[in-house]
């Protein structure tokens, strides 16, 4: 008798539990980000921020060093190439300095106000999403320092932001950022040389990769300038972009062929390294006026 | 009892903890392990379908509240992962201790393939099916890894916090 009431009483159990779980799945996709389940979610977040901040400072150095030690043969051949783009650029910023002093008169004359100067709030990376499906970090600034979901998030420094993502869920001591490697991640982009613009979609492990560049735009991948690609701004129905314009994407690494003949698409090394990503920038920016993308 | 179920909860939450600060950054060719995955089997080897049924279904669905993904799904693969591993141990007649890490490794594999499944059929799984099998396998080979590390931990988590039985005469 035993020995029969007991599989029974597990194969319950278990139709109980596969129950709840598809509930759950319902719910969940009905409800969406208003519903019981997404605040239960928010609950969550805000109670392991502090444990996952606490985990971070303590191991970090450990991860760091078994991380730095994946990297060390791609090191030495970084350090020669950062060498010789420190070189080029010291060059650049000798000829520059003259025509930014020029910029700088003429913009005060025409009474022209910098866009790219959003208030930010700084913030900690935390933690990274714990799904091999998604590319998220958690950072320490949450919806008491300001932060609201849509709102775009940086690294680098103030003047030559680097972008990271768009903050997707927020509790008070935390937020959610979606990296722009995640498959569901789009930014409106424009190329450097050619001022082409194009979306740039995340691709998960692959490169990021920017389509609907016109057909005959010309993109030299040899020349002495990398090809990089900067956000941009633009206006819809009176909706701006959600991001500010100027803060760097990445570099161009590969033209895709494409049989399309009305527009051509590349692939992109992201400006940030996200896997040694530590302090980040969220741009105060308006979401009331955020458009779907970017 | 409460002991018990205090300890399995300070299991899973540290799992948790480990996966989204340490292992984020300690990623096998660009994948990091399923910790509560290798849990699950563990706590399922070790106490059978029952407790590897709840503890699955327990420590998907605290994954699920810190994901961005639709919540329930890593539940349901984890219930189910926990009950099959259970029901499967009857057949294990081996005692090498190679036997956990092959467990682990087979059911990682079966039970990200379960999960990507499930989200392709859900309309939430944009990735191709080349980096799904990569993804499996991989986890796959670092859960089996770390069981030779974390499975003695785990056994003895769980034989200490197993309620004592009282025989009176």
């Amino acid at each position: 008798m035993v020995t029969r009431s007991r599989p029974r009483s597990t194969r319950l159990l278990v139709i109980a539990l596969v129950s709840v779980s598809l509930a759950i799945i319902t719910l969940d996709y009905r409800e969406g980000d208003a519903g019981p389940l997404a605040e239960a979610g928010r609950w969550a977040q805000t109670a392991m921020a502090p444990l996952q901040q606490a985990v971070s400072t303590v191991t970090r150095p450990v991860g760091d060093f078994f991380s730095g030690l994946a990297h060390l043969p791609s090191l030495e051949r970084d350090n020669a190439d950062l060498r010789n783009q420190v070189a080029d650029l010291q060059t650049q910023i000798a000829g520059a300095g003259d025509i930014q002093d020029r910029l700088r008169t003429l913009e005060d004359l025409l009474g022209l106000k910098r866009t790219l100067d959003p208030a930010g709030i700084p913030a900690v990376v935390i933690g990274n999403g714990v799904s091999n499906f998604e590319w998220t970090i958690t950072i320490s600034a949450g919806s008491d320092d300001g932060v609201a979901v849509g709102q775009p998030v940086v690294a680098g420094s103030a003047t030559s932001p680097r972008l990271v993502g768009r903050v997707v869920t927020v509790t008070p001591v935390s937020a959610d950022v979606q990296l722009l490697i995640d498959q569901n991640f789009a930014v409106a982009g424009r190329l450097s040389t050619t001022r082409a613009t194009g979306l740039v979609r995340g691709r998960g492990e692959q490169d990021p990769s920017m389509d609907g560049i016109p057909q005959d735009t010309q993109i030299a991948l040899n020349g002495v300038q990398p090809v990089q690609v900067f956000t941009v701004s633009y206006e819809i129905n009176g909706q701006q972009g959600r991001y500010p314009p100027g803060i760097l994407i990445g570099e161009v690494s590969s033209v895709i062929q494409s049989t399309n003949a009305l527009e051509t698409a590349v692939t992109l090394r992201p400006a940030v390294d996200f896997s040694a990503l530590e302090y980040v920038l969220v741009y105060k920016t308006d979401q009331s006026q955020g458009g779907s993308t970017g | 009892m409460i002991r018990r179920i205090v300890a399995i909860a300070a299991v899973v939450v540290t799992a948790l903890l480990l996966q989204s600060t340490v292992f984020g950054q300690l990623r096998l060719l660009g994948v990091r392990p399923e910790l509560l995955y290798l849990v699950t089997i563990a706590i399922a080897l070790l106490e059978g379908p029952n407790e590897g049924a709840t503890v699955g279904f327990a420590s998907g669905l605290a994954q699920d509240f810190l994901m961005n993904q639709p919540k329930g799904l890593t539940a349901l693969t984890l219930t189910l992962l926990g009950y099959s591993v259970g029901m499967f141990r009857q057949f294990i007649v081996s005692p090498s201790p190679l036997v956990p890490t092959i467990v682990v490794a087979v059911g990682t594999a079966a039970g990200v393939a379960f999960y990507e499944v499930v989200s392709v059929l859900l309309g939430n799984f944009h990735e191709q099916a080349a980096y799904a099998v990569r993804v499996a396998l991989l986890t796959a080979l670092y859960n089996a890894v770390l069981t030779p590390i974390l499975y003695p931990v785990l056994r003895r988590i769980t034989e200490g916090s197993r309620p004592r039985r009282v025989v009176r005469f």
